[in-house]
């Protein structure tokens, strides 16, 4: 949801003073989840509409963030005490993205400086929760780090250079949605950059749910807990009951 | 063959997963042990968040330990009135391990707990088989009986109060030991996602003194209903089990058990408890080895608890 406020103060000043404005779109607006689902890819596509004829030199770069549901984590450091690995220190994160990913038409620090970058959250590094724990931020620093690491390590923060122009104005980026997504509302949002200021963003929801037999299961699993595990023992009771048959028609 | 399990929230391969039950329902079928140990780990090292593997084993567990129990029923292998001693404790140490499991879990000291717990346990009784098994088959080797076991000691058992007559194991001993075994049994169900056979049984023999024509089938009969109540339990308190997950578990664990038996009958019985003895030993090294060792990434992250 933060997010939303820059953009909107964006879309409302810079754009229009350089007549310059982004539509964008995705391959899909929902993700579905279903049985033989094991991550995907989405396209984000989109053009520069009304470049002026004489501005065509300036340097015009996309940067396409895909940011998934935020959720708490506890992130926890191991120390060694008599020879065992135990974990100690621990350190809230609150609201961070469970999912992050950002594509970009050239290397994020050729397109804006540190500070852009910073303070709209583009690349991995610039990712930061809404609150921590302490009240000493350098303290939470090498936790935040270390739930970056670890999320970029299971594939759920990713950072690459993969939105191409197809000539002027066309663009398109793929992004990819790993097999071990959170379900919930996610955002892709767009920004221009134009000489290494943003000068047009767009942001599109897109959604992650589990669908069909899946869906079922889960619901069933979370409504009426109880009877969803007296099915899997009356499953498990069924096996075993086949299972001890089979052993008495060998002996 | 990508299967996506809607509880854990990821998708796996179904066959690996049809392999792993197949391979410890094959050891289960081999050795006579619930093969939980062995399960959950391997779970785990699949990438099976550590919740969602230690509960839905025990569903694994309650249909590997109810085909165990009713083939030993028919056999009258089963002092049903032991049984139900050790399945009341055996409750109530599940409700006590799901409430210590959660409050471990908050604390971030689960996986540390759970390994130790494992290191200890499969340690001390591989040790104490490997010794017993090694023991004997070296004395058969040299043409020398294996000395009888000492059936003295543990004069402490009969000073306790609470004699119950136990008619089908021939005993007349106080209730406490058992309904204790049966609280470690529940505890262990909860906490690390075992049938805890592997501790009961030898305890069973070697504490409480049982004749070992009894021993297996009394063992087996509350560990059907501990691990079935662990498993709503698991389910209704923390969401943790997947059905999916189970259910390609439990197929693939009631086929190998079919290959272990027809294995089994052509080992000798000493040969079979040294494997299992090596089997356990190899499982606990390599934990002991995980809690030592310097981890690659000394940060972990868990998402979603506050």
């Amino acid at each position: 949801m933060r997010l939303l406020v820059p953009t909107i103060v964006l879309l409302a000043m810079p754009a229009a003073a350089h007549g310059e404005d982004l539509v964008s779109g995705l391959s899909q607006d929902q993700i579905r989840i279903t049985s033989n689902y094991t991550g995907t890819n989405i396209t984000v596509f989109g053009a520069i509409e009304a470049i002026a004829a004489n501005d065509a030199g300036a340097v015009r770069d996309i940067v396409v963030v895909i940011r998934g549901p935020d959720a708490d984590m506890t992130v926890r450091r191991k120390v060694r005490i008599a020879g065992v690995w135990i974990n100690r220190d621990a350190m809230q994160l609150h609201a961070m993205p469970t999912y992050y990913s950002v594509a970009s038409s050239r290397p994020l620090a050729k397109i804006a400086g540190k500070e852009t970058l910073e303070r709209y959250q583009i690349g991995m590094v610039n990712v930061q929760p809404e609150s921590v724990g302490t009240h000493n931020p350098k303290k939470a620093e090498p936790f935040r780090q270390a739930a970056i690491a670890d999320r970029a390590h299971a594939g759920l923060y990713s950072e690459d250079t993969s939105v191409e122009f197809l000539g002027n104005s066309l663009f398109r980026a793929r992004v990819p949605i790993p097999a071990t997504v959170q379900r919930g509302e996610y955002t892709a949002e767009v920004l221009l950059f134009r000489d290494g200021n943003v000068v047009s963003a767009q942001t599109t929801p897109l959604f992650v749910d589990q669908f069909g037999f899946e869906r079922g299961i889960l619901n069933f699993a979370h409504r009426e807990a109880f009877w969803y595990g007296l099915t899997a023992v009356m499953m498990a009771a069924l096996f075993g009951w086949l299972s001890s048959l089979m052993f008495r028609e060998r002996a | 063959m990508e299967l996506y399990l809607p509880i854990a929230e990821m998708s796996v391969h179904w066959l690996i997963i049809l392999g792993m039950g197949a391979g410890v329902g094959f050891l289960s079928g081999m050795f006579g042990v619930g093969g939980g140990f062995l399960l959950t780990p391997l779970l785990i090292f699949y990438g099976i968040p550590t919740s969602i593997a230690v509960a839905t084993t025990s569903s694994h567990l309650t249909a590997s330990s109810l085909s165990g129990a009713i083939a030993q029923w028919r056999r009258r292998a089963v002092d049903f009135k032991m049984a139900a001693v050790m399945l009341a404790g055996g409750l109530t140490g599940t409700a006590l391990g799901v409430s210590l499991l959660g409050l471990l879990h908050r604390s971030g000291q689960s996986d540390l707990v759970v390994s130790f717990l494992y290191v200890v346990m499969l340690g001390a009784v591989g040790g104490m088989m490997l010794n017993e098994s090694a023991r004997t088959l070296l004395a058969e080797r040299h043409g020398v009986a294996a000395p009888a076991r000492r059936r003295s000691g543990h004069a402490w058992i009969h000073g306790l109060p609470f004699k119950l007559r136990f008619r089908q194991s021939r005993l007349y001993i106080s209730a406490i030991p058992p309904l204790g075994l049966g609280l470690i049994v529940g505890i262990l169900s909860a906490l690390m996602g075992v049938g805890g056979g592997f501790i009961i049984v030898p305890a069973m023999i070697y504490v409480l003194r049982m004749p070992t024509n009894v021993v297996v089938g009394t063992s087996l009969v509350p560990m059907v209903v501990v691990t079935a109540a662990t498993t709503i339990l698991q389910s209704v308190q923390n969401f943790t089990v997947d059905i999916l997950l189970a259910l390609v578990l439990i197929a693939g664990g009631t086929i190998g058990a079919q290959m272990g038996v027809r294995i089994a009958s052509r080992l000798k019985g000493e040969q079979l408890r040294l494997l299992l003895a090596i089997l356990v030993l190899i499982v606990a090294l390599r934990l002991l080895y995980g809690l030592v060792a310097t981890p690659d990434e000394l940060y972990s992250v868990a998402v979603g608890t506050s």
